[in-house]
């Protein structure tokens, strides 16, 4: 791993923040960083590494920020950016933006952070929930000997304290589904899957031992059930707190919740979903007078789900003007600085067709410049529905008081990166 | 606010400071501090404040610590004598009831960095690391490891070590891998932690205890291991399964380098372990931090080398989205071009032809050259693509698009009917110098076949004038005296002013001495002319080599994982000449760099990393026919000087095998051997070249066709491919001779010791010199009357005889492919 340094800078490439490590590079080197990276932009070369001598920067832009890692040895980089990652993780639940003034604002806990979750160039403690034991932002408010022992640091359940009560135990679990669909401009699907995550909010007192039960083919295989639908997990990410060992042995997935919100596990589905919102587009372009946009959307789901807030955004050209709209529901609106138009439909049923029509007008002296050809994107989010069909069984929640605890469950199936080509 | 000057600032901030007042107050003595680091992470320079900082650290308010800690970290270094008052308060705080207070005050008191307080250090690291407190533990742990790296040379603790040994077994998961990293510091020189069988299962048990960042750590220590036997081997593989298809990338990634590690003399684990991570590594490629997408794409470009086919069905998922950055799409660019096959093709070049028109014309030049690549092997669709793409009028792609037909043409001699039709009329979008060069170079070649070359010719003789480019003027020479040739009559009063117009008005040296040679040369006759300027022609069976054998998995094993995959850029489109420049290059040809792999990159970039690491930079073919995985290298490039003198001096050696000589002798061997190859001589030498640089055999210099004594000089070095530690790597020096009315071919080569960092320079001057100094009187050389033997002489030192072997049976099969293909 070995960072030497790790940089927050603003776009202009000045220091907000820093931390040197492991002293063997010069923290000066940093003032070079941003003029290299202009330098490669410029050639075409830019990249998530940039190098000067032997010293390397291994950066990431988060809003105005850049999050740069300084190193001159051969060091791992996908575990350098994974770090990168996940000090924009702790930093955004400690401030909820992460952004230049954020940084500014919360400069104290930042070298707090810092210190606790790198040592010599290693990642220490990084779970931002354990953090949050112990560096809190009312510490900047003085409170005298705040130096409660942080149990979790040394804890054998590192996640989650002792001693939490509540009045009513529930848990409520968000099973959401996104879509990521790429659509050729002759209506082929290029590529389509489905990136899951489990969500917990959990609101429960002392120790509580969870089971949670999904429709797993390979849990249903293994213990020779068959009946019902069954879904074909990969890449299944766990929230540390879950017994891999378990999982892996029989497909179990038990484990003591952290309190709160936490993401209990993600995976992805890789097979050939149809796209909900089908868009047929015709997009004609008369040069020096005209654009006609014609956009048709079809919601190929079950009748009884709907889909809500659906916004259908339709690249225009950037030097269009005079807009007029036609459609047969929802709104449309041009958005200049973004070229393009967004189609809102509050709430589109299932298996219903929908139709847009719009007319630009183009500027007789022509652009000369190159246009890309952006897609069509759409946003939608449906509920009580998973694409997959995933299911969750059960809930089991045991705890040594035998308390009763209710668990919640909603579904949501909601658009990721969903686009289709046009021909323009 | 009062920043227009930091003295002020300083002042100002110094009075509160000192003010009792303000210390009296907690509240506000924070308040004062907090703003003195502020104004430090400003960049104001308060490191005068320090006397008054130090003072600040007494207190019992846990952040006031901290800033105050933070402050005197980072100015420390200025005051070496302040800062030993520091360390009273920290060594107390290291008596302090609470275990985060105690490990606070450990970890700033290492973080000072000063050696002058290292004897104040020890006593309480030492008692650090038995505390009970996990957290102490961790930082005492990775205390010892900072101390370590401010005095390099001290004497280590043989205690200290012990007791960090026997933390390896620590209950806290953190704390024992923080064992493993200070370890490593701590015995850098003794080559890191030493692993044995009981460490290892013990850590191999407590894999799974550690976060993503323990277990990277750990895997990549294990690598180290050699199980003793292939029970444990096993044992160990089928505990690590579960990592290898971990959703966290840099857990899949450190597990797969142990594997390969592990399974170095088991191919077909390796080949089962790549299999495995396909989808893992897939998963990455699509993440959502494009960081981490680029990563997964390098290393993938890395599998690929081994195994062509591991990505074939997945070709999709390399498909780029409209948002991604020009890095990401690039590369992915890279990873279709090895895709390719009968039923994907179609798919594939409909998706490259999108990205063609980019708005970034790297992108767009990066899709279009795809295309070029894939053309080598379904060259009518790439070709046809290419035609309409022209059709844009666009300047960029255009001069993208005649480069790539260069390129094409050049290893496909059958495209050119097409190319010559596609040409007509493209001069007028070309604007940069690289297009209209190769658009030159096409009119050269191809003169008789273009209708059009002589006016297209003379619009750019006509505008000499105002030409900035260097690389343009000499390839306008070089194509108006090839078209001279072939179409004397429309040409030669054009022929003329540029040549007037170089000789006498050119400022630029180098053209002017390159149209004075052409004007000589005319002098000598247009037989002499046309022997000079046509001598160079591509040859089809280029074709034939350019296809790239899967390279062994040791190749890339050592850097898998590490920053190096990133760093070996997109070399592609950087500075591309003429293809049949490349004989006086002293790099590989440019359109063979691509197919192999990145030996130029390597000697650009090799510098930078300072781990020991052996490169990896060679082509490893054929490696059937050689025992012991060696490998060929081109770099360091050897000189012509410094072979030059290599040769004479082991010449002479051999020459007086005197009694005296006989340690020196000892250092190289000699060895003579005749290869059964016909007709090799017939061979042009390009493709002798270009198939000698797909084994990575450079060579150095030949003389022309159909000249006898026929000679070769060529270099190379061998390595032993050895992950982790340092590569064995010899140099290898040699001649193939070709004696003419004997009809026998003698090879000598002579391989002596690597010392050479020597770059190479312009290779043609030694084309002289070596013929004519290297061959006076060698009493090796046995004759043979058989017609089709040929003898090789190789040397070597110091004596391996198996790498020897090894590049005598690569340089065999080179040149028996050669001479299969002539028949």
């Amino acid at each position: 791993m070995s960072a030497s340094a790790i940089f927050v800078l603003d776009l202009k490439g000045k220091v907000l923040i820093c931390r040197n490590y492991k002293g063997d590079v010069n923290m000066a080197e940093i003032d070079h960083f941003l003029p290299l990276l202009m330098q490669h932009e410029e050639e075409g070369l830019l990249c998530p590494v940039l190098s000067r001598g032997n010293v390397h920067f291994m950066w990431i832009k988060h809003s105005n920020l850049y999050l740069v890692a300084t190193t001159n040895k051969n060091s791992n980089a996908s575990l350098v950016y994974s770090f990168l990652y996940k000090l924009v993780e702790v930093f955004t639940e400690y401030f909820k933006e992460l952004e230049e003034e954020s940084i500014q604002d919360n400069f104290v806990v930042v070298y707090e952070l810092l210190d606790e979750l790198m040592d010599f160039g290693f990642p220490q403690t990084t779970d931002s929930k354990i953090l949050q034991e112990y560096i809190t932002q009312e510490g900047a408010k003085l409170e005298v000997a705040k130096s409660k022992v942080p149990t979790t640091v040394t804890n054998a359940v590192s996640w989650r304290s002792e001693g939490i009560k509540y009045k009513k135990n529930e848990v409520f679990i968000d099973v959401i589904e996104s879509i990521n669909v790429l659509v050729n401009a002759n209506g082929s699907v290029m590529s389509s899957d489905i990136v899951g995550s489990i969500k917990l909010k959990t609101m429960l007192s002392g120790m509580p031992e969870l089971r949670l039960g999904l429709n797993d083919r390979v849990l249903f295989a293994l213990t020779g059930r068959d009946k019902g639908k069954t879904v074909v997990m990969e890449d299944v990410k766990f929230h540390q707190c879950v017994r891999l060992s378990r999982f892996d042995s029989d497909r179990t997935i038990s484990f003591i919740p952290p309190d709160g919100e936490s993401e209990l596990m993600s995976y992805r589905i890789n097979t050939h979903v149809k796209p909900l919102i089908w868009i047929e587009s015709v997009i004609e372009k008369f040069s020096h007078s005209r654009v006609e946009i014609m956009v048709k959307a079809k919601g190929q789901f079950k009748k009884q789900s709907v889909a809500n807030n659906v916004e259908v955004r339709v690249p225009v050209p950037s030097d269009a003007d005079s807009p007029k709209f036609k459609t047969s529901t929802g709104q449309a609106k041009y958005v200049p600085e973004k070229n393009m138009v967004v189609w809102t439909i509050k709430s589109f049923p299932g298996g219903k067709e929908f139709l847009m029509r719009a007319h630009f007008g183009l500027p007789s002296v022509e652009n000369n410049e190159l246009e890309g050809k952006p897609p069509i994107t759409v946003k939608f989010e449906i509920p009580y529905f998973t694409v997959s069909g995933i299911q969750v069984r059960y809930m089991k929640i045991i705890e040594k008081s035998g308390y009763q605890a209710l668990p919640w469950v909603r579904y949501i199936t909601q658009s990721g990166d969903y686009q289709l080509r046009t021909n323009v | 606010m009062p920043y227009l000057g930091s003295e002020d600032t300083v002042r100002e901030l110094r009075r509160s400071l000192s003010n009792p007042n303000v210390q009296s107050d907690q509240l506000r003595y924070r308040n004062t501090i907090l703003k003195v680091i502020r104004a430090m992470s400003q960049g104001v320079d308060v490191s005068g404040l320090f006397s008054e900082m130090v003072k600040a650290c007494a207190t019992v308010d846990i952040v006031q610590k901290k800033l105050v800690y933070v402050f005197l970290c980072s100015y420390a270094t200025l005051n070496p004598e302040l800062s030993l008052l520091v360390i009273n308060t920290l060594r107390k705080d290291c008596q302090d009831p609470n275990p985060m207070v105690r490990s606070l005050a450990l970890r700033n008191m290492t973080n000072l960095r000063l050696t002058s307080l290292v004897e104040y250090v020890e006593q309480p690291l030492t008692a650090g690391l038995r505390d009970r407190a996990a957290c102490v533990r961790r930082v005492a742990v990775l205390g010892w490891a900072k101390l370590h790296n401010l005095q390099p040379n001290s004497e280590i603790d043989a205690a200290v070590v012990n007791e960090l040994y026997t933390l390896l077994r620590d209950p806290d998961p953190v704390v024992m891998v923080n064992c493993l990293r200070a370890l490593e510091e701590i015995l850098k020189e003794e080559g890191g932690v030493a692993i044995n069988k009981p460490i290892t299962h013990h850590l191999l048990n407590r894999l799974k205890e550690s976060d993503v960042w323990g277990q990277c750590e750990v895997l990549k220590i294990l690598q180290r291991y050699r199980p003793q036997s292939e029970d444990e081997l096993f044992d160990i593989l089928s505990l690590l399964d579960a990592s290898l298809v971990s959703p966290h990338p840099p857990v899949m990634a450190a597990t797969l380098s142990l594997f390969l590690g592990l399974c170095s003399g088991l191919p077909a684990v390796s080949l089962a372990a790549l299999e495995r991570v396909r989808g893992p590594l897939l998963a990455a490629c699509g993440s959502v931090s494009r960081e981490m997408r680029f990563t997964a794409l390098c290393h993938i470009q890395l599998l690929l080398r081994s195994i062509p086919g591991l990505m074939g069905a997945h070709y999709k998922r390399f498909f780029c989205g409209y948002a991604e950055p020009a890095y990401i799409k690039q590369r992915k660019m890279q990873v279709l071009v090895e895709l390719v096959n009968d039923e994907n093709v179609a798919m594939l070049l409909d998706e490259l032809k999108g990205y063609c028109t980019d708005v970034n014309t790297d992108t767009a030049q990066a899709a279009i050259s795809a295309i070029g690549r894939i053309g080598r092997s379904y060259s009518d669709r790439c070709l046809e693509i290419l035609t309409g793409l022209l059709g844009l009028k666009q300047e960029h792609i255009t001069s993208a698009v005649v480069q790539t037909m260069r390129d094409l043409v050049w290893v496909c001699p059958q495209c050119s009917d097409t190319v010559c039709v596609a040409l007509e009329g493209c001069e007028e979008t070309l604007q940069d110098s690289q297009g209209r060069q190769a658009l030159l170079w096409l009119l050269a070649v191809y003169g008789e076949r273009i209708s059009s070359a002589p006016y297209t010719l003379e619009v750019f003789i006509d505008g000499v004038r105002s030409e900035a480019s260097l690389g343009v003027k000499m390839e306008l020479l070089t194509t108006t005296m090839r078209l001279f040739l072939c179409r004397p009559a429309e040409t030669q009063d054009m022929l003329g002013r540029l040549l007037h117009y170089c000789i006498e008005e050119e400022t630029d040296m180098c053209v002017r001495d390159q149209a004075l040679l052409y004007y000589r040369l005319l002098h000598c006759g247009i037989e002499e002319t046309q022997k000079v300027l046509q001598g160079r022609r591509s040859d089809p069976s280029l074709g034939v080599l350019i296809g790239r054998p899967a390279e062994s998995i040791s190749q890339w094993a050592c850097s898998f994982n590490t920053l190096k995959p990133l760093r070996q850029s997109t070399i592609e489109s950087a500075s591309r000449g003429s293809p049949e420049h490349v004989t006086f290059d002293p790099k590989p040809n440019t359109d063979l760099s691509n197919t192999l792999n990145c030996s130029q990159i390597e000697k650009l970039h090799s510098v930078s990393d300072s781990t020991s690491e052996c490169t990896d930079s060679s082509a490893d073919v054929l490696t059937s026919s050689v025992a012991a995985p060696l490998s060929l290298s081109l770099t360091p490039a050897l000189s012509p000087e410094e072979f030059e003198r290599l040769w004479l001096q082991q010449q002479v050696l051999h020459v007086e095998q005197g009694a005296e000589k006989l340690e020196k002798e000892e250092d190289y061997v000699f060895l003579v051997e005749r290869i059964r190859c016909p007709v090799i001589v017939h061979c042009s030498p390009q493709s002798l070249q270009a198939a000698m640089q797909l084994v990575n055999i450079q060579t150095l210099a030949f003389t022309p066709l159909h000249t006898l004594p026929w000679r070769v000089y060529l270099y190379t070095h061998t390595q032993h491919a050895q992950c982790g530690g340092a590569s064995h790597s010899t140099l290898i020096v040699g001649e193939l001779l070709y004696t003419g009315e004997a009809n026998q071919r003698v090879v000598v080569v002579k391989k002596c010791m690597d010392n050479g960092n020597v770059e190479g320079r312009q290779e043609e001057q030694v084309e002289e010199e070596a013929t004519a100094t290297g061959l006076s009187g060698r009493g090796s050389v046995r004759r043979y009357g058989e017609e089709e033997e040929v003898k090789v002489t190789l040397k070597q030192q110091p004596r391996d005889s198996k790498a020897l072997k090894g590049f005598l049976s690569i340089l065999t099969t080179v040149l028996h492919t050669l001479s299969s293909e002539r028949t």
